[in-house]
């Protein structure tokens, strides 16, 4: 169970909603299994060269090359490490912990893609040496504009299993 | 010396070594000794203006060095230096 107070469920919402159809991203802090707060981190992926794309793997990395650098934020995000660096800092003085990550699927269904799986456990990799909490993985699907969903993951040996939302007035 | 993470995508370069030791006095005499030691590894750690790409964070232990005093951050014996890419993903 991962309970999220009703706002932030709203402003991720929003977030994916004012990006579309590119996706956005973002940081969630709090303890325990319940969200404090939400940092939005801007997608730097239109940015990238064609060398820094070489960080994702061989099939998304095709997919992104055959795009233009504005439609590969349709597909992909990529967050800008500086604020990132800045929202954990931000949290760590407030005594909460990292979470976890959010972002949209504008065209597809509230799932990790298998680009989100390598990259959670690329991530799972150093995290404890960094010591950071296990994250949950949210994703904010508007496939179906209208009826927005939201869903969380924890990502584990290449597995994605669904932790129940409870949305916190 | 100097216990250097490298992340995933890097590890081709270190012969798929996930950690190497290198010498080094501050993070950019690190870099610098690594891509000496694993050559194409520095250009995929800093830009062409020599500045850490906009998706990587290099952590000194587990402080970030964009809060300590960047690429001049001094090491010392038994510090780790770690390279870690941004969260990414995608649908």
């Amino acid at each position: 169970m991962l309970a999220i107070p009703s706002s932030i469920i709203k402003d991720m919402i929003a977030h994916a909603r004012e990006l579309a159809p590119h996706e956005c991203c973002g940081i969630l802090s709090g303890s325990g299994g319940t969200i404090a707060e939400g940092y939005r981190i801007t997608n730097i992926l239109a940015s990238l060269s064609e060398q820094d794309l070489k960080r994702f793997d061989g099939a998304k990395l095709s997919d992104l090359k055959r795009l233009s650098p504005e439609e590969r934020s349709d597909i992909a995000f990529q967050m800008d490490a500086r604020e990132m660096a800045m929202a954990q800092r931000d949290i760590r003085s407030k005594s909460l912990d990292l979470l976890g990550f959010y972002h949209s699927h504008t065209f597809s269904p509230a799932r990790p893609s298998q680009t989100d799986i390598t990259i959670a456990m690329e991530f799972e990799s150093y995290r404890a040496k960094l010591n950071f909490p296990e994250p949950f993985h949210l994703i904010i699907s508007l496939e179906h504009p209208n009826q927005p969903v939201v869903r969380a993951y924890r990502i584990q040996d290449s597995l994605a299993t669904e932790v129940p939302i409870h949305s916190l007035p | 010396m100097i216990k250097v993470r490298i992340p995933t995508p890097l590890r081709p370069m270190t012969g798929g070594k996930s950690e190497v030791e290198i010498a080094g006095k501050t993070v950019s005499e690190i870099i610098e000794n690594l891509g000496s030691a694993h050559p194409g590894i520095k250009e995929r750690v800093y830009d062409e203006q020599g500045e850490v790409r906009r998706f990587i964070n290099i952590y000194v232990n587990e402080e970030d060095i964009r809060f300590l005093t960047g690429k001049d951050t001094p090491l010392k014996d038994g510090d780790e230096v770690s390279i870690i890419p941004a969260i990414a993903g995608g649908t």
